[in-house]
């Protein structure tokens, strides 16, 4: 029979930060990475093949991520907000970027990649925001029950 | 420290109170887990349960009705392997190969009906696994009936009769081994 420490061993895995935000990491990044060289390839006259291919690998990366934390992962309400900053650090100075691909290179695909990142950006600061009630909340539960 | 506190405690990301939460219920989980399955594998599925156990604690939204929710866990990870013992048992044995249903296991055990909890242990073996289930959860498991129900999506007059239908089948079971 395998004992409770045994069992807390084995669920050392699913439970670590470190992974849970790597994961948080190769959704938000992969996903910004994939916007920003898809825009640059929509935008480019000639653009090189390489940028098509880099703009599926970080896709995928994406995936893998948004796969890992709603199949294989919890996040708790600690990892919900340190997940709310990375995502904000990294979409906010990405939409700042593309909003300026966007005006230097006028056109529809500029503007729609400026549009979705900044619908991305209010998505994680929304998600941030969301994150830090859920915890106050727990907080305060905490405390009401003595801990 | 009460279920709910250390479930709080969980959902926010504390390590130590996910170890103290394991501490606290791997038996029960584990023994309901034994008693229904009658296997050598109740420690993967212990496992199975585990690990459904964190991935859904984030999303529990009654951390005081921590241990219902648990045992409904449980007993779907539970169902899913009985389901996938009986679909391996009717292949072998439409290709020929009879198998030795584990139900079947014989009980030596000679102590008092239910007032022994030991004798009840042993007994659960040879009941039916709707009335074993229910036995386990509430004698053993210590859960009302209400709990019980709500674990076994029934109502709680069914949990009755089934309880009131155990203890017929257990005390005649005993009964036939010549403890009475």
């Amino acid at each position: 029979m395998m004992d409770a420490d045994d069992m807390i061993r084995r669920l050392s895995g699913p439970v670590s930060l470190r992974r849970r935000m790597a994961y948080v990491v190769a959704l938000v990044m992969g996903l910004g990475g994939a916007l920003t060289t898809g825009l640059l390839w929509a935008t480019e006259e000639r653009p090189p093949p390489v940028l098509g291919g880099f703009a599926v690998l970080c896709l995928a990366w994406a995936c893998y991520g948004g796969w890992a934390l709603t199949r294989r992962t919890p996040l708790f309400a600690l990892d919900r907000v340190i997940g709310g900053w990375i995502a904000v650090a990294a979409t906010w100075p990405l939409t700042l970027l593309t909003v300026a691909l966007a005006v230097d290179r006028p056109g529809w695909a500029g503007w729609a990649g400026a549009a979705v990142n900044v619908v991305l950006a209010l998505v994680a600061a929304v998600v941030l925001v969301r994150a830090r009630s859920a915890r106050a909340a727990l907080l305060r539960r905490k405390r009401e029950l003595g801990g | 420290m009460t279920d709910e506190l250390l479930v709080v405690r969980c959902q926010l990301g504390e390590r130590e109170a996910l170890a103290e939460l394991v501490r606290a219920w791997h038996d029960p989980v584990w023994t309901y887990v034994r008693r229904m399955l009658d296997h050598g594998d109740a420690d993967d599925v212990a496992q199975e349960v585990w690990l459904a156990v964190v991935r859904g604690l984030p999303r529990l939204r009654e951390p005081g009705r921590f241990a219902p929710w648990l045992f409904t866990i449980a007993r779907r990870a539970v169902t899913n392997r009985l389901r996938e013992e009986y679909g391996r048992q009717e292949t072998t044995t439409a290709s020929g190969q009879v198998t030795e249903h584990a139900d079947e296991q014989v009980v030596e055990d000679r102590a008092e009906v239910m007032a022994d909890r030991a004798a009840l242990v042993a007994g659960l073996s040879g009941l039916p696994l709707v009335e074993r289930e229910i036995l386990v959860l509430f004698y053993l498991e210590d859960l009302s009936i209400e709990d019980c129900a709500q674990i076994c999506a029934i109502p709680v007059g069914t949990v009755k009769s089934r309880l009131s239908r155990a203890r017929r089948l257990l005390r005649e079971q005993l009964g036939e081994r010549g403890t009475r």
